[in-house]
């Protein structure tokens, strides 16, 4: 696993293979669009997703506790994917093992009311901001502040001699605004085009990379 | 005999041998395959003997008791009307109805509450039918199925469709007749042997006319001036006006849809008079449009019409002098077919003009006029197994009256394409339907079809049922689309990905106009009339088809044999070869051609085998695998009839792949099932079995009903598989389909037998050949890779947003 370590101001950030970003200074995991629970709710209308395809999420994030010091997770948006269902038991009983502080902001995705997250101990909010920086779901743009947010589930497709091309996850990083991939397994890519500024991080599971612009 | 014979001689027609040998083995109650062109009176060789028999009944049964089963919509329409002529003027209380795709909720109902003596449907259609409730009181007085066009529909899923239902509606009908009416195959005695299974009594009929068909080149003045690649041709569009002009109408076949548009286009641009008698007709143009046309050619109204296969069946157009094939329309059935279309009189010989969009497809017009002396039209491969027709039809029976697993396996097992399908197999389908899984596991709340108590299975959720209900038929495209005018009128449908691309103000040719996109509104593209004299021209996936297996075999004959005789297709080719034998050589049967050279795309090797485009698909994956094992490389691959092209931004040596010897014979299907698990080639295979199967939910895209959180990609669901799932029938499918479909296997060991025979002729070229053009062009191409992901990144670089 190789981590890409970014500064935005004085702060620094370290983008994870897994599709996280670790805030340093702060000790917090941000993760967008897990959409857990995609995979039950395809199988309860009758399309068989393998249900393997669910677990990822408790592995990866076991991983990302055993490299970073963690206290506090943000989710940026569609951590379910749709209404309750039998995924929810394995969630809350996870919830229930963390001391972190967690924190949900809603995406179009969670239509779990809120309450359910609150008796958990969960924080639920519209958005969240610290210092000079905003989280949210949608990508959006807020005056003086740096945006993290997900929704979009970024990918760029690459080129390469001998007409070869790639399409990849991404994190995108625009004037003021950064985009994660989604973390989830089974949630598919949405192919941006970068303009001039904007810095793209591709991971390939293992790695993130830099990309440079021709 | 006698009524329907004196029913011929009112019409002041005499009956053809074949009609009256048909009609008599009807009346002694056998089965059949009747083996005739289109257009030659075949439809009235099958009915006529089907009324015959009615006309001696004295009290009719209500219920339904002749189906007749036709792959295309137009035809149905054309079916209906000759048959109902027929039996309103001999018995003038039956009716024929029409039920297609087409069809309103209100006719269908109709139909159910007074079913009609006879019925012309589509296979779709008749599934739609059994998956009601009460479908065997429906067919209880079913006495005949006619399958027409039987060679078009054998070969494709829709063929297991129909496979499916006959053995099924046997199951209960167990005196039900069965007719195929087909065009002459290769393998003709296997696509009776599909169509009628068991049935013992049956007879074969073959229609004796034999059609002249001139076949002429339209050939460029100077062959220096001709394109090397190219699919257009337009650059020939005067001589095209010239045959307008001199016709009363003329048909211009083209292969897409795209490439209909952009003709009419440029018709209607060179000759702007046109306008008013020049028409189009193609798959995506609204239905109303589409019938208008076909009546108005009949009506001889039209000067011109450029169409796609949506005109290649069927519809007696008399009228029609003229036909223009333009491009390769790689396969001689198709082309006899096409051809068929003019001087649609029985005896009456046909002429079709053959319009070669780049210079190699000239070699073709030669292949292609061999193919039709010897009136041969190319087997069609049958499919086997295909595990996602089955789930779909057992959905449909679990929708409708439901199933008992036990009773129907047998019955399943009775066709051609599942006769193989095991114990351990047919488990695993209805643990797939009733568990969506191979093991239980306790919260899993998969839901799809219940166990009932009497053992059957059956579905009883109403949302899975509609969206079943919805998604039935095995025809796979993208999201649809609707096109209209804001103020209404429907213009057709575009794919999804097409208008995805575009942005409102944009401007786009569709149906011969050119619409400025206004916005997209509930799965509606709503446009307007736009002054614009360019637009972006649609395209459609499924466009390109591959070439037969037969013709490639004919085009090498042709390359070889006869590049030194005087045909003007190969005179006008001299310079083309000239070029070709500058640089490199234009390969002798013992001759393996190989060519290397350099662009600033990277280093291109292009193999010359000659087999067709599917060998070929096959070949360049698999030697760019055995390539791959040597050392670390990426593939980029094109391929085309004549041979393929390995691309790639390191050169690998010539010596090497000459001393490891991979033109072997030896592991080849290891090597194969590697290729195409490495290079991915089932990817594309997997998109329609995702879709038939039922995984991947296309929206209901003319009643926006709710499906949210439910769209994927059939792309999602191929990774999950390869990831989590590789024993997946499904997944499982799609790789044994590239095989047998994609590669014919038992043709790649000829193959390899063959190239073991030849001379390799290695040639370092210092520019691109003439006929390595069409190849290293061709942006549609596989990959294959033994690099890491990480490396190859590394190596790559961002596409900038266009300004």
């Amino acid at each position: 696993m190789t981590i890409k370590r970014i500064n935005i101001g004085e702060n620094h950030f370290d983008l994870h293979p897994s599709g996280a970003i670790y805030w340093v200074e702060k000790e917090t995991l941000m993760l967008a669009d897990v959409h857990l629970g995609k995979v039950a709710h395809f199988r309860k209308n009758g399309i068989a997703v393998p249900r393997e395809a669910e677990g990822s999420f408790y592995k990866k994030i076991t991983l990302l506790f055993n490299k970073f010091e963690v206290n506090r997770i943000l989710f940026l948006g569609d951590l379910f994917h749709s209404f309750q269902n039998n995924e929810w038991h394995l969630f809350s009983s996870w919830v229930k093992q963390q001391q972190n502080e967690l924190i949900l902001i809603e995406g179009n995705h969670d239509v779990i009311p809120a309450s359910k997250f609150e008796q958990l101990g969960m924080t639920i909010t519209s958005d969240f901001s610290e210092e000079t920086f905003y989280f949210c779901h949608f990508p959006t743009k807020k005056e003086k502040y740096f945006v993290f947010c997900g929704h979009v589930h970024p990918g760029v497709k690459l080129k390469g001699a001998g007409l070869q091309q790639l399409k990849m996850p991404c994190f995108f990083q625009s004037q003021n605004q950064l985009i994660l991939p989604a973390f989830g397994a089974f949630t598919g890519l949405h192919i941006l085009s970068p303009k001039e500024d904007d810095r793209v991080y591709v991971t390939s599971g293992k790695e993130v990379m830099e990309i440079e612009r021709n | 005999m006698k009524e329907v014979a004196q029913w011929f001689d009112d019409q002041g027609w005499r009956p053809q041998a074949f009609q009256k040998e048909c009609w008599k083995a009807y009346a002694q109650g056998l089965n059949g395959m009747l083996h005739a062109p289109t257009g030659s009176g075949k439809t009235l060789a099958l009915w006529g003997g089907i009324v015959q028999e009615a006309f001696h009944v004295k009290k009719h049964p209500t219920g339904l008791q002749a189906l007749w089963l036709t792959p295309l919509r137009a035809l149905a329409v054309e079916i209906q009307q000759a048959t109902q002529r027929i039996t309103t003027d001999l018995i003038p209380e039956l009716q024929v109805a029409l039920r297609t795709g087409d069809t309103s909720q209100s006719e269908r109902t109709k139909q159910k509450q007074k079913p009609s003596f006879g019925l012309v449907t589509t296979p779709e259609s008749l599934h739609v039918i059994l998956s009601t409730k009460d479908h065997q009181k429906q067919f209880k007085n079913l006495k005949v199925i006619i399958v027409d066009e039987w060679h078009e529909l054998l070969g494709t899923k829709r063929g297991v469709q129909v496979e499916l239902a006959l053995a099924y509606l046997r199951s209960f009908l167990p005196v039900l007749k069965v007719w195929g009416i087909s065009a002459t195959l290769g393998n003709k005695d296997l696509a009776r042997e599909i169509l009628l299974g068991p049935l013992e009594n049956y007879t074969i009929v073959k229609a004796d006319i034999n059609k002249k068909i001139n076949v002429k080149s339209i050939l460029p003045k100077k062959m220096e001036s001709f394109p090397w690649r190219g699919h257009l041709g337009i650059q020939l569009l005067p001589h095209v006006l010239k045959l307008v002009k001199k016709n009363k109408t003329t048909l211009i076949f083209t292969n897409t849809r795209a490439q209909c548009e952009i003709w009419f286009h440029e018709l209607l641009n060179a000759e702007p008079n046109l306008a008013g008698s020049m028409a189009m007709h193609h798959g995506s143009i609204d239905k109303k449009l589409r019938l208008w046309v076909e009546e108005a050619l009949r009506k001889e109204q039209l000067k011109v019409v450029v169409c796609t296969s949506s005109l290649d069946l069927g519809v007696d157009f008399s009228p029609v002098e003229n036909c223009v094939q333009i491009g390769s329309p790689k396969g001689v059935g198709r082309f006899i077919q096409r051809a068929g279309r003019s001087g649609h009189k029985p005896k009456a010989g046909s002429t079709i003009h053959f319009l070669p969009t780049h210079a190699m497809e000239l070699i073709e017009s030669v292949a292609l006029q061999r193919g039709i002396e010897s009136q041969q039209i190319e087997d069609r491969m049958p499919y086997l197994n295909s595990y996602d027709v089955l789930l779909q039809f057992l959905m449909t029976l679990a929708v409708g009256s439901g199933f008992q697993p036990k009773k129907l396996f047998p019955i399943i097992k009775q066709t051609f394409c599942f006769q193989t399908l095991n114990d351990e197999q047919w488990q695993w389908i209805i643990n797939f339907l009733v568990k969506g899984s191979q093991s239980l596991e306790y919260y899993d709340e998969y839901k799809k079809v219940n166990v009932l108590e009497d053992g059957s299975l059956k579905v009883v959720n109403k949302g899975i049922a509609m969206r079943h209900r919805f998604s039935m038929g095995t025809i796979v495209s993208d999201a649809i689309l609707k096109v209209r005018y804001q103020k209404g009128g429907y213009l057709g449908t575009v794919e999804e990905w097409f208008v995805a691309k575009l942005k409102p103000g944009d401007v786009f040719t569709f149906s011969g106009r050119n619409l400025e996109l206004i916005r997209m509104h509930n799965m509606e593209v709503i446009v307007r009339k736009s002054k614009s004299k360019k637009g972006r021209i649609p395209a459609w996936m499924g466009g390109r088809m591959s070439f037969s297996a037969h013709l490639s075999d004919l085009l090498k004959n042709a390359l070889f044999e006869n590049q030194n005789q005087e045909t003007p297709e190969f005179k006008s080719l001299r310079p083309v070869f000239y070029q070709q034998k500058k640089e490199s050589i234009v390969p002798q049967p013992h001759q393996f051609l190989i060519e290397r050279f350099e662009t600033k795309e990277g280093f291109h090797t292009v193999f010359y085998p000659f087999e067709g485009y599917a060998i070929h698909e096959a070949l360049a994956s698999l030697m760019a695998y055995r390539i791959s094992l040597l050392s670390p490389i990426t593939f980029s691959m094109s391929f085309n009839d004549y041979g393929f092209e390995l691309l790639s931004d390191q050169a690998f040596s010539k010596e090497y792949f000459l001393d490891n010897n991979l033109l072997t014979i030896e592991h080849l299907h290891e090597d194969l099932e590697r290729s195409i698990n490495v290079s991915e080639m089932a990817r594309r295979r997997f998109r329609d079995i995702a879709v038939i199967s039922g995984l991947v939910f296309q929206g209901f895209h003319n009643k926006p009903i709710k499906a949210k959180h439910l769209q994927s990609s059939s792309q999602l669901f191929y990774d999950v598989f390869k990831d989590y799932e590789p024993n997946n029938l499904l997944y499982q499918q799609a790789l044994e389909e590239t095989f047998d479909h994609g590669m014919e296997r038992g043709r790649m060991i000829k193959v390899f037998e063959n190239i073991q025979k030849q001379d390799i002729v290695w040639r370092d070229c210092s520019q691109p050949t003439p006929f390595s053009f069409p190849l290293i062009t061709d942006r549609i191409r596989s990959k294959l890779s033994s690099e890491s992901v990480e490396d190859r990144i590394k190596k790559m670089y961002l596409q900038l947003e266009k300004k």
